[in-house]
């Protein structure tokens, strides 16, 4: 039976994953990407290594989010 | 705490003022989620500019010249200004709009009202000397883009942004830092005062000016209280909303520009579109499937934006308190 109920627990169930994502998220980019931009290691390749992968991260982690939620409205709540 | 009963009667008085004007002037807008599409008008933000403006004077004077209140009141009013501009005459191009909202976040960075030490979640207290400023250009277009995405209902961008002020004022008050809890309160108090003439059938729109002043205000009290965490995380509906619409748009548009509308009327109530091409929004998931009463969808939307607020809370309590 679909209902408003349903839709709001859906979404609630979605934002509670984002929540802990983006807690993991937050500390990734914190010790990879302003790291390297606040400290200036001396390694240039690790430096920039890290740069790369604090933004694929990130980048992945809201491509991930959209993605999700595509999927939560096209094949749960719009079904 | 004068102040804020000053903000909650000046924007309770004013807001019939505000009516008149917005009839007088026909600064209008259709009220489309209504089969009889009646005009309102959409001068309801200067009411909640009105109070919360005189309810921060007061505190400036009384503080004797408080910069951060002083970096608080300019920024929400150069923000409320380039909403008002899209009131009256039409809507700015959508992607010269983040770069005027950048304005909005100059107040901030002279007067210096802000920490670049955030809290971060597992890592504890960070120094973004060199970040943080640029990460302060960028918080006042999507924190006032991301509010203004959900004033799409009778008293829906004040039902959303109420548990922003109540949750900040809350972990101010924990942490004894008052002057930021009267911030809060005052727009918070500004905000309600405004609601029985928002709320269904709404007799006034907040506007754009409504909500751009709150979204700069919210990215202040963020900025000059340190609950950037918690901010994030409690505007989560709001940042959603906004980065699903410009993802399904395929970029910074209008929302007129989309082929199809998100959500449809049936019978006077609300129905997701199963459009494809249509935006992907809060509203559009939360009516899938199914018809839904606007008052029922703004309670919805009140109880999403709850939900998150506590879960700022709960992060700032556990993740950050202990490190400030």
């Amino acid at each position: 039976m679909t209902s408003l109920k349903r839709n709001l627990a859906a979404v609630l169930a979605l934002i509670l994953l984002v929540w802990v994502s983006f807690l993991a998220v937050s500390y990734v980019i914190s010790v990879t990407v302003f790291y390297t931009l606040e400290h200036y290691p001396r390694d240039i390749v690790l430096s920039v290594l890290r740069v790369v992968i604090g933004l694929s991260i990130a980048g992945a982690w809201i491509i991930g989010w959209y993605a999700l939620t595509k999927i939560w409205l096209y094949k749960v709540l719009l079904k | 705490m004068l102040e804020v009963l000053a903000a909650f009667l000046a924007a309770l008085l004013s807001t019939p003022i505000a009516i008149r004007i917005g009839k007088a002037l026909k600064i209008e807008g259709v009220d489309v989620h209504k089969p009889w599409r009646p005009r309102v008008p959409k001068t309801g933000g200067l009411a909640l500019i009105a109070g919360s403006s005189l309810a921060i004077l007061i505190y400036i004077v009384g503080s004797h010249g408080d910069s951060a209140a002083a970096a608080l009141l300019i920024s929400s009013l150069i923000a409320a200004s380039i909403g008002l501009v899209e009131d009256v005459r039409e809507e700015i191009d959508p992607r010269l709009k983040p770069l005027l909202l950048i304005l909005a976040a100059l107040p901030i960075l002279f007067l210096g009202t802000f920490t670049p030490r955030p809290v971060i979640p597992f890592l504890g207290r960070s120094r973004l000397y060199k970040v943080y400023p640029v990460m302060i250009l960028l918080a006042y277009p999507i924190v006032c883009n991301a509010v203004n995405s959900l004033d799409v209902l009778n008293g829906s961008m004040i039902a959303t942004s109420a548990p922003f002020f109540a949750m900040s004022a809350v972990i101010f008050y924990l942490r004894g830092d008052y002057p930021s809890m009267i911030f809060s309160l005052i727009m918070l108090a500004s905000l309600l005062a405004i609601l029985p003439y928002n709320r269904y059938p709404a007799k006034v729109f907040l506007g754009n000016s409504g909500s751009l002043f709150t979204g700069a205000a919210m990215a202040s009290i963020a900025i000059i209280g340190r609950i950037e965490i918690a901010a994030i995380i409690t505007l989560l509906p709001q940042i959603m909303n906004e980065m699903h619409v410009i993802f399904s748009l395929g970029g910074i548009k209008s929302a007129k520009q989309a082929k199809s509308r998100p959500v449809e009327i049936e019978n006077g109530k609300l129905k997701a579109s199963r459009d494809k091409s249509a935006p992907i929004t809060l509203l559009r998931m939360l009516c899938a499937e199914v018809l839904v009463d606007e008052r029922q969808a703004v309670r919805a939307m009140a109880f999403l934006a709850s939900f998150t607020a506590l879960l700022g809370l709960i992060t700032d309590l556990v993740f950050v308190e202990g490190f400030l």
